[in-house]
């Protein structure tokens, strides 16, 4: 495997709740190389959405360590963690949140501009990212003019912009029919061929089934993976 | 598989000869499920003594029955639909497939009866078919990442077909965890401190 762009060390998620310890994730080891498209599989409940977060550096870990391309979460500033997601790291949510107010290409460089970038490169390069995922044409239009497939395209687009190559999706393909998630995955394994990195939860074995690794969980641990076979040509 | 109304099937095309039976009905399908040539020559057999298939006369200034035996056995012979035989395949194309009793399933009979046995621990058994399932899922879908869909339709087809089994497959192992899951739940409920 590649070098590691996340890497989990013994890690626990506890939350407080009514004056007792309850445990949604650990202790878990994983890394995930960049490059690798991986799916997390589990039932609800089993801590997909924390390992999730955690990954995203949405959470921190309440024992061991999560290191986010080279950074150790556990050290960094709230800044620090805000600058991290925003530079290295694309979330797509099943609500797709795209700005209803903004084009299809302000809505992918809205993440640049947020960093400091000036506009107009800022446009050229959300124009870049939406032509890798076959949007190029729908620039100047607004959300609610695409369809369901057509917005998490964009989504897509949004969050591999400029230099972010690490995308985390929770369930993205639950608001799509089976053939337009079908798509949505193949452009992820296509993304993933170009060296980004994705990780995402899904509830569907037919959408896992396009990534390099699936992971189970269940009751907050991962079912212990099988030796790699071979692997993908 | 239903050897006798594939071979109908495309002989309802146009007449055709053994061999181009086979190379016909694998391309057809893919390639998912190889003929061998002497079954198709065995089934043609079966197809003409019910009447559904004969021989085409040759073009031949040898006698009519002199030629349709050498050429069989050179597979030459080329062979045609019958008015019957157009009659049975229009029923199989019409009449939905429902396979009652279930085929025959070796990993729904392994759970049942490791489920039943004693000694044999049924959640290590799911846990690594569901592995392998998951495995034989990727590949599929890997080979559907690679398919042509304009010149690959029949193979794409089979894909999605084969993927979706295997989907349900995954269903069934996830739905056998959580049933047996709540077994063990509810029996540790009735005696508190058993393990089984």
């Amino acid at each position: 495997m590649s070098a590691p762009i996340i890497r989990f060390e013994n890690v626990s998620r506890t939350y407080e709740h009514a004056g007792q310890t309850v445990r949604a994730l650990g202790p878990i080891d994983l890394e995930i190389g960049a490059g690798e498209f991986v799916a997390i599989m589990g039932p609800s409940g089993s801590g997909k959405s924390t390992l999730l977060s955690l990954a995203g550096a949405l959470d921190v870990p309440t024992v061991g360590r999560v290191t986010v391309d080279g950074n150790d979460l556990q050290g960094l500033s709230r800044k620090q963690l805000a600058q991290l997601r925003r530079q290295t790291i694309g979330y797509v949510f099943q609500e797709l949140n795209l700005l209803p107010g903004l084009t299809v290409v302000e809505n992918v460089a809205l993440p640049l501009e947020l960093d400091g970038e000036r506009l107009a490169p800022a446009r050229k390069v959300a124009s870049e990212a939406l032509e890798a995922v076959g949007m190029a044409g729908f620039a100047s239009r607004f959300p609610d003019d695409l369809s369901g497939g057509e917005q998490q395209r964009v989504a897509i687009a949004r969050a591999f912009v400029g230099p972010r190559r690490l995308l985390l999706a929770d369930e993205p393909t639950g608001a799509l029919d089976s053939v337009t998630g079908e798509r949505a995955m193949r452009l992820l394994r296509d993304q993933c061929d170009a060296g980004r990195t994705a990780v995402i939860v899904t509830h569907d074995s037919a959408h896992a089934a396009w990534a390099d690794r699936v992971l189970f969980l269940r009751d907050g641990e991962l079912a212990p993976e099988p030796e790699p076979v071979g692997g993908r040509p | 598989m239903s050897v006798r109304h594939s071979l109908l099937a495309i002989l309802a095309d146009q007449p055709t000869h053994g061999y181009g039976l086979k190379s016909t009905f694998e391309r057809s399908t893919a390639g998912a499920w190889p003929l061998n040539v002497g079954q198709v020559y065995t089934t043609l057999a079966r197809l003409q003594r019910d009447g559904l298939v004969e021989p085409e006369p040759a073009a031949s200034p040898v006698g009519d029955a002199a030629a349709t035996v050498d050429d069989r056995d050179t597979g030459r012979q080329t062979w045609r639909i019958t008015a019957s035989g157009r009659e049975a395949l229009s029923t199989w194309f019409d009449e939905p497939i429902v396979a009652d009793p279930p085929p025959r399933d070796e990993l729904a009979i392994k759970v049942l009866l490791a489920v039943a046995a004693e000694h044999v621990d049924v959640t290590d058994i799911l846990h690594r078919q569901r592995t392998a399932t998951m495995e034989r899922l990727q590949q599929l879908t890997h080979h559907k990442h690679k398919a042509d869909p304009d010149r690959e339709l029949p193979w794409l087809l089979l894909l999605d077909a084969l993927v979706l089994k295997t989907q349900a497959e995954l269903e069934w192992i996830e739905r056998c965890e959580q049933r047996l899951r709540e077994q063990r739940a509810a029996r540790e409920r009735r005696q508190p401190g058993s393990e089984s």
